[in-house]
């Protein structure tokens, strides 16, 4: 799906996932390439959320094969998901604050990379800055609303700068300003080279450019289509090519 | 008999000038609930982190002798601690029977299943997501537990003052293992017991006053570490 020249940074094969002898993930193969934006769709509990949750490395999969700069990894998965958490970043649908001011928020994981205070409050400072969110940096989480969440949620993971950004169903509930909001923060973040991967029930992302849509059904993966409609243009084939198509058009 | 306004002005008098042997007490009291929840806290906190956060066979069961052992009676923790701490119990040869350790030892038991079972639920109410965005954000799972412990941190404080206030109340175990013996066993509520036997109210009046405001200072410096307390719109 990539360039032939260069192997994706990060490469999931053969997920499988159960629970409670249900199926949730059947063989699933994820890969990603730099600042590509990938959509995810599938039905409520079509197993959108879990795959985000273990391609974070906050659950075990029963079997998964990880690949990082093509070269497979091997050892326990408690060990790869040292290497998934510290590369990815997982957004709730409902992103969790922390009980303290926005400040705190966007710099908790900054102070667990054991950066000196003064950095912190630069970088935290210019993040504030470049999102236009400098105004809510005193105040408390639960005053913010949910569109402000939103938003100071993204820009604390964004200040890690992680490889891979997850971000589930980031538009459910958000009125029109905020989703505009927060498409800008998207675009910024893949300017600075982060892979986004964000999932949605709703195929229609037309104000992004989606480099790649994958679509998940009962646990599978059946490329970039639904079933119902096999018959579509292929993924585009590259980071370069954003590929705008929107399901609903028709085709040709 | 003193009328009971009467013994009040009493006791009044008796805590302003600082009266010695009341104030000896007093400290006796404090400072032996003090090392009891000291020393059950981080020990009851594990509990209640395991209880609430993985699973195991019994664990239900556990929880449920947990929510059980709140209600066993102070003396009923005396006897038994009387009985192994006795010169011809097991645990004999420690010398421990009226001494402060002994009613240290009582405290901790009384004060462990309150922790226990009140910490439990209060982090087992905690939202999964603290855990996962603390993960993802770079934290270690060490690290993820403060920053758990943090955000139930108004749960956690309820705990450790209704656990305060159960052992720096309780007189049926400090009575039988520390023996009441003035200056070194004699507390707060073992002080009222025998200040009333011996009919002088005025005493027990005002020990009873020192445990209910020096209670509420150290409730209100608790309530500030515990936040607001309020669902903020």
């Amino acid at each position: 799906m990539n360039g032939q020249t260069k192997p994706p940074w990060l490469s999931l094969q053969g997920i499988n996932f159960s629970r409670a002898g249900r199926t949730i993930l059947s063989d699933i193969s994820v890969q990603f390439g730099d600042r590509e934006l990938t959509l995810l769709t599938g039905h409520n509990g079509s197993g959108k959320t879990t795959l985000l949750r273990i391609m974070a490395g906050l659950l075990k999969p029963d079997s998964a094969i990880l690949q990082l700069n093509g070269s497979q990894r091997t050892g326990s998965w408690m060990r790869n998901r040292g290497i998934l958490r510290a590369r990815c970043c997982y957004l709730h649908q409902q992103p969790y604050l922390f009980d303290a001011t926005v400040f705190d928020n966007i710099a908790y994981g900054l102070r667990r990379q054991g950066l000196d205070s003064s950095e912190i409050e630069r970088m935290v400072g210019d993040a504030l800055e470049v999102t236009a969110l400098d105004h809510l940096r005193r105040r408390h989480c639960n005053e913010l609303s949910g569109g402000e969440k939103q938003r100071v949620a993204m820009v604390r993971a964004w200040v890690l700068a992680p490889r891979l950004l997850l971000l589930d169903e980031p538009f459910a509930n958000m009125d029109k300003p905020s989703r505009g909001k927060c498409l800008a923060l998207i675009n910024q973040m893949q300017q600075d080279n982060i892979a986004v991967l964000l999932t949605s029930h709703d195929p229609q992302q037309g104000e992004l450019h989606i480099s790649r849509h994958l679509h998940l059904y009962q646990g599978r993966m059946v490329g970039k289509k639904s079933p119902a409609e096999p018959d579509q243009s292929p993924p585009a084939s590259g980071e370069g090519q954003p590929d705008n198509t929107k399901e609903m058009k028709p085709n040709e | 008999m003193e009328t009971l306004s009467e013994a009040s002005r009493q006791a009044l008098y008796l805590l302003f000038t600082g009266d010695k042997a009341l104030w000896t007490i007093i400290g006796i009291s404090f400072t032996v609930s003090l090392r009891a929840i000291l020393f059950a806290a981080p020990f009851a906190l594990i509990c209640a982190f395991t209880l609430a956060y993985t699973a195991f066979p019994g664990r239900r069961l556990l929880i449920s002798l947990f929510n059980t052992a709140l209600s066993i009676p102070a003396v009923v923790v005396g006897l038994t601690l009387y009985m192994l701490l006795s010169r011809v119990g097991p645990l004999g040869d420690l010398r421990l029977l009226f001494t402060q350790d002994a009613m240290i030892i009582g405290q901790v038991i009384l004060c462990f299943p309150i922790l226990v079972a009140m910490g439990h639920s209060a982090l087992q109410a905690t939202d999964r997501r603290v855990w996962e965005t603390a993960l993802t954000l770079g934290a270690t799972p060490l690290r993820a537990l403060f920053t758990i412990i943090h955000e139930t941190r108004f749960g956690l404080t309820a705990a450790l003052i209704a656990a305060f206030g159960r052992i720096i109340a309780e007189v049926g175990s400090s009575m039988m293992v520390g023996g009441n013996i003035l200056n070194y066993t004699r507390n707060i509520p073992t002080a009222i017991a025998l200040e009333t036997s011996k009919g002088s109210f005025a005493q027990g009046i005002a020990l009873g006053l020192v445990l209910l405001l020096l209670a509420l200072a150290l409730n209100l410096a608790l309530t500030s570490i515990q936040g607001k307390g309020e669902v903020v719109p």
